[in-house]
């Protein structure tokens, strides 16, 4: 999973980085407007937390303007938190709202919830086989016993089976997967592909070769 | 009583008490003028035949001191023929004054002759026809002798008993009657045809004292002494009279009754009409202090009395709304200026604790921490401060020093930030010595500077220049920046007002010029801005020199 972070109070945005690549996602910072708008629009990321007040151009503008061409979930970060900015902000195209002060667990919680809603998920399980995923939790269970997977592995998983049925490309993994400060070295994917194949069974994950992987 | 609190019904219960006093005066007034009139005309009538009766009843003319004779030159007119005379026989009665007349002590002897005289009455009929015995209203007639005998009663006479002289105390009503008085001077006169009483004439009204009428049940009666010592009484029955003034007494309660509750209800109108704004302005006050401070009163009319009071509440109304909405957004702000470093603290532990931490990454944790609580504290300042200045509770340190001197200090303070930017300081600074806090007004010539260089464009300029004209000081502080757009020059002075609505930096929450205005006017001074964009911005501030 790969989140975009806009948000120009510079500790804030490095706490915020910190504790969601802490919770196994790749993440991206923009601290303005115009960086912001131009990352949202060149990478799918599979969710945004965009703060409304922002220098140069605000998040409300950032959000028209990236819903003329992406889809991506967005989590608005505001201070104001009187009704009628809430339903700005959701009538603007903003997936849910979280006022500061907030804490992070609610803010983990509502970003997980938008990601899932994005894939037509409607539970926090997803359960392939003998493999149970509990998305909330980041946990896996193979034969209902629970896995030792490191974050990397457990996005690997989570990613693949989120798009269940679908050929996910080397690329998208690697935008899904890791940030834009990550060099994407092609052996470590591979490598977390067949950790993943230990732990889970080699039938798991399919290889369609040229292509991609894919879970069935 | 919660009834006689209320004004509507106080003014109602004396407008009704007012009415009723006036419409039973008026009601009595004239139920008492009719009743007079009706008794007025039953008066008369009972006095014109009382004269008539009081000359019917007459003696035999007195003879000469020799039985027989005759003392008068004329012999007295028949018997026959008094009924003829006796109605028109007044005016010559009266007039007939040459008439040859015994001396004095013929008359006196005459006069005794006379009293002594036995009494003869005779009705003659034109008299008769006054006392009409079928009528129900008919008059009636009793006369009595001196010796208490009864000379004569008509059929319809009423109470016999009463007219008794010996049972004096039958109905309480023969009490009044004095004893006989003495007569002295009315005496028969001979008129030259017959003896009349001078004080009865024969065809009108006595002129003597009769007793003054009264009204006995349903009849209305007189009485009257002739001189000799007869008494005439002369009644009538008044039922009808009576009964009509009683029909007139209710008609008079009647329609005053009506008008009563005519007026009553109009009062209640009128009452209702004029009370109605007051009630208007009380229900719109009740709603105003449950808390909906954007209710007005209706003012229908301004001209009057409660339009006007009306007005005055509607604008105390408009301020208290506006002073609630401006203390109301300031907490917001307020507010909002506090939540992003608020955030930084949550968000900075709860990373940081949720795993083991190196020292290294811990100090970075409390540092951040720090700096958001620094932001806080210089927020939480400002907002004091302005309070301060707003509840007119700052005091200031008033102290006579040069101004000149203060502005290069300041300058000296925001030159580091000038190089960082690359933006170049004018100054022009002649000595110039006021009174004032050297500390708040350096804060504000602070804060000019920085906003001069922080808005400044890349390599631009700020000219500074201190001059003292008409007793003022007068500081202006000019940027080559990207000036203020003219719709927010008005706001520039506001609270958290910034110029770029997403600039969060640390300790800038757009409170800085009105912190400084504030202070500038506590020394009765005065701050303006003039700005031309793409150009520059030009702040002024002109501070008395002497307090």
């Amino acid at each position: 999973m790969r989140i975009l972070i806009v948000e120009d109070e510079p500790d804030l945005l490095a706490s915020l980085a910190q504790a969601l690549r802490e919770e196994g996602y790749a993440v991206d910072t923009a601290d303005n407007g115009a960086d912001g708008l131009f990352n949202a629009e060149g990478t799918d990321y599979d969710a945004i937390v965009l703060d409304v007040m922002l220098p140069g151009i605000d998040g409300w503008e950032i959000l028209k303007r990236l819903r003329k061409t992406k889809k991506t979930p967005v989590l608005m970060l505001t201070a104001r938190d009187q009704t009628r900015d809430r339903v700005k902000g959701l009538d603007t195209g903003a997936d849910d709202y979280v006022v500061k002060p907030f804490d992070l667990e609610e803010l983990f919680a509502r970003l997980r919830a938008i990601i899932r809603r994005s894939t037509n998920k409607t539970t926090n399980v997803i359960e392939i086989g003998d493999v149970k995923i509990d998305t909330a939790a980041r946990n896996v269970y193979f034969k209902n016993k629970a896995v030792e997977i490191t974050a990397r592995e457990y996005s690997l998983v989570e990613f693949l089976a989120l798009h269940r049925g679908e050929l996910v490309t080397r690329t998208q993994l690697y935008e899904h997967l890791f940030d834009e400060n990550e060099s994407s070295l092609s052996n470590l994917l591979d490598v977390h592909v067949s950790n993943v194949r230990k732990k889970l069974g080699a039938e798991f994950i399919a290889t369609r070769r040229g292509h991609g992987y894919c879970i069935e | 009583m919660k009834i006689f609190k209320s004004i509507k019904w106080r003014l109602q219960i004396w407008y009704g008490l007012i009415l009723v006093v006036v419409l039973a005066g008026f009601g009595f007034t004239a139920y008492q003028l009719e009743r007079n009139r009706q008794f007025r005309r039953i008066d008369d009538e009972l006095q014109r035949r009382v004269g008539i009766l009081a000359n019917v009843l007459r003696r035999p003319p007195p003879r000469g001191p020799n039985e027989g004779e005759q003392i008068f030159d004329r012999p007295p007119p028949r018997r026959d023929s008094e009924s003829e005379t006796q109605p028109e026989s007044s005016d010559s009665g009266q007039n007939n004054s040459r008439a040859p007349f015994p001396t004095k002590a013929v008359q006196d002897a005459l006069q005794r002759q006379l009293h002594r005289a036995p009494v003869q009455f005779h009705l003659p009929p034109e008299a008769a026809g006054l006392f009409n015995a079928g009528a129900t209203n008919a008059f009636y007639y009793v006369i009595m002798g001196r010796d208490e005998n009864e000379i004569a009663r008509s059929t319809n006479a009423p109470f016999d008993e009463i007219y008794s002289y010996k049972s004096g105390s039958v109905a309480g009503k023969l009490n009044r009657f004095a004893p006989f008085p003495q007569w002295k001077d009315d005496r028969q006169k001979y008129n030259g045809e017959q003896f009349v009483y001078e004080n009865f004439p024969a065809n009108g009204i006595p002129v003597g004292q009769p007793f003054p009428p009264y009204k006995r049940g349903t009849f209305r009666e007189i009485e009257i002494d002739t001189p000799p010592g007869e008494r005439i009484l002369v009644g009538q029955n008044i039922i009808s009279e009576l009964t009509e003034l009683r029909l007139i007494g209710l008609q008079l309660a009647g329609v005053g009754g009506i008008v009563l509750f005519i007026g009553l209800a109009g009062g209640w109108w009128l009452v209702s009409r004029a009370i109605k704004p007051v009630n208007e302005i009380s229900a719109t006050a009740v709603k105003i202090s449950a808390g909906d401070l954007s209710q007005r009163i209706n003012v229908a009319e301004a001209e009057s009395e409660l339009g006007q009071l009306a007005a005055v509440l509607n604008s105390t109304f408009a301020r208290l709304e506006t002073a609630f909405a401006q203390q109301k957004q300031f907490a917001a702000d307020a507010a909002h200026e506090l939540r992003t470093p608020v955030t930084v603290i949550l968000t900075q532990t709860q990373t940081a604790l949720n795993r083991e931490r190196d020292a290294a990454s811990y100090k970075q944790t409390v540092e951040a921490c720090q700096r958001a609580a620094q932001r806080m504290r210089k927020l939480i300042e400002a907002l004091l401060a302005l309070t301060r200045f707003d509840a007119g509770q700052e005091t200031l340190n008033r102290q006579p020093f040069d101004f000149s001197k203060m502005v290069s200090e300041c300058a000296e303070l925001v030159q580091p930030l000038a190089e960082d930017r690359g933006v170049k300081l004018i100054f022009e600074l002649p000595p110039l010595e006021i009174t004032g806090d050297s500390e708040r007004l350096a804060q504000v010539v602070t804060n000019l500077l920085t906003n001069a260089i922080q808005y400044n464009k890349p390599a631009g300029e700020v000219r500074v220049k201190l001059e003292s004209q008409n007793g003022l000081a007068v500081l202006t502080v000019v940027d080559t920046g990207q000036g203020i757009a003219p719709e927010n020059l008005p706001r520039v002075f506001g609270r958290f007002f910034r110029a770029d609505a997403s600039r969060t930096g640390a300790g800038n929450a757009g409170l800085g010029l009105a912190i400084s205005k504030a202070i500038v006017e506590a020394h009765g001074g005065a701050m303006e801005v003039a700005s031309e964009e793409k150009s520059g911005t030009t702040f002024t501030v002109r501070l008395p020199t002497g307090t």
